[in-house]
């Protein structure tokens, strides 16, 4: 199946990791579009109602990833595409302000690309939000 | 025989030599100086140079047996006055007095002498404990003496030259 | 080191090349921070992007599995918020922040390679740092974790390089050296030259060696300057010291500081802690009013100590206040008299009075207090001042308070003096503390002798004969006692401290030198009337008075036998 994925983090290298992780065999054929900082990646998610999933950063500059969110709320806008929240284990306050804007899920860094994985493997079955640890 | 005290703090400042085979005594490497006629030795490993006697200026209010100060190479380098220290009086300066610069406890201090007169290497059993009047003329300087042939030099222990409060 | 196996592992050059330069940027920002808490700025702006960048790190190297890096970052972190938050902290934390994103920088620049430095044991010093309790209100700006746009401030930072202080000082010693050098090759080209003034030879060779005195003079003051630091640097310890004292006292005691940013050089900042540390201790502990005490007055029950500090021409001002006691003047004359420091009758002017309590034996309270015994007398303090080329004073308000005036050289090495020869050895009296020099008719001369006393511009001024004061010995080991030595003494220098003028009779005025102070060696130990020493142009050490402790009359004549 091919699917479009979209990563917004102000990282490059975060950016080749996800690269990675979808030319795994899990994911082969994705297409993955990349946007590094809040206001581009709104922009691209905007552009895309055919995305199965977004991955957020949170801290990124001219638009961080819960701006994203509210922003995504207060414009009604593909609502129905799942948003994963990125985090690190520090920001728990984040992480509930976050599935209160409206994310689907939180990926907790480091992750293994196994967690990727099978999140994306849910993206399509899922109705309500999911935890990730 | 009996080992003085000072000793110990002698030979903890041994330039030990080289020890091929197990016993060895070991050596005191000494500078022997001479203060009117009699001579005194302290380790060499303390003394930093030996200079000529260059203008001493006088310091009001310096402690008790510190004549002066004198440049070194730009170092304004405090000078004992041994001699009335070690109980004896002062001298006018000849042309064979000299200043023993050495490090004592961390500060560079110099010493004047009226001659030096050699360095030398004595073996440790050389060293006996210093006559009373010695050893009480100096305020507990000198504790020990080496014999070197038919003089017995004076070992002078310089970080009791000057008293604990400089 | 990433495992092999490890996903990204292949991605390890890309996260070298990532991380790296943001290592780097944290290394630059904390070293700006340092030297912004150093002049006691703020700098929030700073630090916003400090913690971005040190987040970003910490997730790039969780990412890569890269434990220690992950850990460090994360750790500095805490740190960098324990600090921002806890000013009190800054001094020492902040140098071991430092320390910590030079480390972070090594690590990542080593993860492709494998061989990274060991980060445990600094983990563990950083750990026990911020484990102290630190009891200081928390400031109350709550800093944001933004990521922000970290690269905004590179084009406005500073190039800045580490040098340890000692290689400043040695930098300094050589410098004196040529100094010295200099000042002997223009007396050997004077005495070269005697013969053939006017002639070009002549004066080629003048303005060469003229030349190179001024060259040396401006690379003195720029060497000088970058010994300069500012003076916050020292008030940052006095937070600390003052809670923990006054909670020991019993009392209420806040601080405030001004003027943090004025700058001295860097020995004269080493040095002048002590004598500010008693200052401060002293106010809390002698002049400061337990609580309920001052509410009955009518005070505050907080207490307050004001540091400030101001520059003044090539001086630095600083004062200590307090909303205290204030200094009784009946009190300190009472015990200066009981003392023999004041004669029995008269009334001295309250300016002298004041003076008084820089003698020894003058402090004004005699509790003990668990923290510090008596309080440090203020004579030590003055000694401490003088012997940086500095004066002290104070003035008090009874039942007000209490300022101290500090006047500080603004640098340390160098000094303007006026070369005396008293009984054939030469000594330097520093220009700033010369009100005027005077040449002594046979009769002033006698009069002065006999009454001690001398009119100068309409005041009567005490007069003292230099070896009097400098209580020298004639020959080396025998005292002497010098009757009427004056017959030599052809000039007075008038010398001023704060508020008090005395003359000093010496034989000759050799003339204007500046000369290159070399602070009394310890095992010299603390001489009433010397401050401390220079090498003249003739290779000679010569000693620098003591003047302004001469002048306030601290330091009397001897007797004799």
């Amino acid at each position: 199946m091919s699917a479009t994925y979209l990563v917004v983090d102000d990282s490059r290298l975060h950016h080749q990791m996800y690269d990675l992780i979808f030319s795994r065999p899990a994911l082969a054929g994705s297409r993955v579009l990349h946007a590094y900082d809040g206001r581009d990646g709104y922009a691209q998610f905007a552009a895309h109602p055919d995305l199965a999933m977004v991955f957020l950063d949170l801290n990124m500059p001219v638009m961080t990833g819960l701006e994203f969110l509210d922003l995504r709320r207060r414009d009604a806008r593909h609502l129905h595409i799942p948003v994963v929240l990125v985090t690190t284990e520090s920001s728990a306050d984040d992480e509930s302000r976050g599935m209160a804007a409206g994310a689907w899920a939180y990926l907790r860094k480091p992750f293994h690309p196994a967690q990727l994985e099978s999140l994306a493997a849910r993206a399509s079955q899922a109705s309500e939000p999911v935890r990730t640890a | 025989m009996k080992r003085a005290e000072g000793v110990l703090e002698f030979t903890d400042r041994l330039q030990v030599a080289a020890a091929p085979a197990a016993a060895v005594e070991r050596e005191l490497h000494l500078l022997i100086f001479a203060l009117g006629p009699e001579p005194y030795a302290v380790p060499v490993a303390m003394v930093r140079e030996v200079v000529r006697v260059a203008d001493i200026t006088r310091v009001p209010d310096a402690p008790l047996h510190i004549r002066g100060v004198m440049n070194l190479r730009g170092r304004v380098l405090p000078v004992v006055e041994l001699r009335t220290r070690l109980g004896l009086e002062a001298a006018a300066l000849t042309p064979a007095s000299r200043v023993v610069v050495a490090e004592v406890r961390g500060r560079i201090v110099g010493y004047l002498v009226d001659r030096v007169v050699q360095i030398t290497r004595l073996g440790e059993g050389s060293v006996l404990d210093a006559p009373e009047e010695v050893r009480t003329g100096s305020a507990d300087a000198i504790t020990a003496v080496a014999r070197r042939g038919d003089q017995l030099l004076r070992l002078l222990a310089l970080e009791r030259v000057l008293t604990a409060g400089d | 080191m990433t495992a092999p196996d490890h996903p990204f592992a292949a991605l390890l050059a890309d996260y070298v090349a990532e991380c790296l330069p943001l290592a780097e940027d944290v290394l630059e920002r904390s070293l700006a921070l340092e030297r912004a808490w150093a002049g006691g700025e703020e700098a929030a702006d700073l630090y916003g992007p400090l913690q971005g960048l040190l987040h970003t790190i910490k997730g790039n190297s969780a990412m890569m599995g890269l434990r220690p890096a992950q850990e460090l970052a994360h750790a500095l972190e805490d740190l960098a918020e324990s600090l921002a938050t806890g000013p009190a902290r800054r001094r020492d934390g902040v140098e071991v922040l430092v320390r910590g994103t030079g480390l972070l920088a090594d690590l990542v620049r080593s993860a492709a390679i494998g061989d990274s430095p060991d980060s445990a044991h600094y983990l563990e010093e950083l750990r026990r740092f911020l484990d102290q309790t630190v009891d200081l209100p928390a400031e109350p700006a709550r800093v944001e974790r933004r990521g922000g746009d970290r690269r905004e401030d590179a084009d406005r930072m500073v190039t800045t390089v580490r040098v340890e202080s000692h290689r400043l000082d040695a930098l300094l010693e050589a410098l004196g050296e040529t100094m010295i050098a200099q000042a002997g090759l223009r007396d050997a080209v004077k005495r070269v030259t005697r013969g053939r003034r006017g002639t070009p030879e002549e004066s080629g060779l003048d303005q060469a060696v003229l030349a190179l005195g001024r060259t040396l003079q401006q690379l003195e003051q720029d060497l000088m300057e970058t010994r300069l630091l500012p003076i916050a640097t020292v008030f940052g310890r006095f937070t600390r010291l003052v809670r923990d004292l006054a909670r020991g006292e019993g009392k209420e005691v806040r601080l405030e500081a001004a003027g943090g940013d004025t700058r001295l050089d860097k020995t004269v900042i080493d040095r002048m802690g002590e004598p500010l540390v008693h200052l401060v201790t002293n106010a809390i502990i002698h002049g400061i009013e337990p609580p309920e005490q001052r509410v009955e007055l009518g005070k505050p029950a907080e207490a307050v100590i004001t540091l400030r500090a101001a520059q003044r021409g090539d001086r630095v001002v600083l004062t200590v206040s307090d909303d205290g006691r204030g200094l009784d003047p009946a009190k300190l004359l009472h015990k200066a008299r009981a003392l023999g420091h004041a004669p029995a009758s008269g009334t001295p002017a309250l300016e002298e009075i004041y003076g008084f309590a820089f003698l020894p034996g003058l402090s004004t309270a005699e509790r003990v207090s668990s923290l510090s015994g008596r309080g440090v007398g203020l004579d030590v303090v003055g000694l401490s001042i003088r012997s940086l080329g500095g004066q002290v004073s104070v003035t008090s308000e009874p039942g007000r308070g209490t300022t101290f005036t500090l006047r500080l050289p603004l640098t340390v090495a160098v000094l303007r003096s006026l070369l005396v020869e008293v009984d054939k050895e030469r000594y330097a009296v520093p220009l700033a503390d010369i009100a005027e020099t005077l040449r002594m008719g046979p009769d002033v001369l006698r009069q002065a002798i006999t009454q001690g006393t001398l009119i100068w511009r309409d005041q009567v001024i005490p007069v003292i004969d230099a070896s009097h004061v400098l209580g020298l010995e004639v020959p080396w080991g025998v005292p002497a006692c010098p009757e009427a030595p004056t017959k030599g003494r052809r000039y007075c220098v008038v010398l001023k401290a704060a508020t008090h003028h005395r003359g000093l009779l010496v034989d000759s005025l050799l003339g204007h030198q500046e000369v290159v102070v070399k602070a009394l060696d310890p095992t010299l130990g603390r001489p009433e009337t010397i401050a401390a020493t220079t090498i003249l142009g003739d290779g000679r050490v010569a000693c620098i008075l003591d003047a302004a402790g001469i002048a306030d009359g601290a330091i009397e004549a001897r007797g004799c036998g």
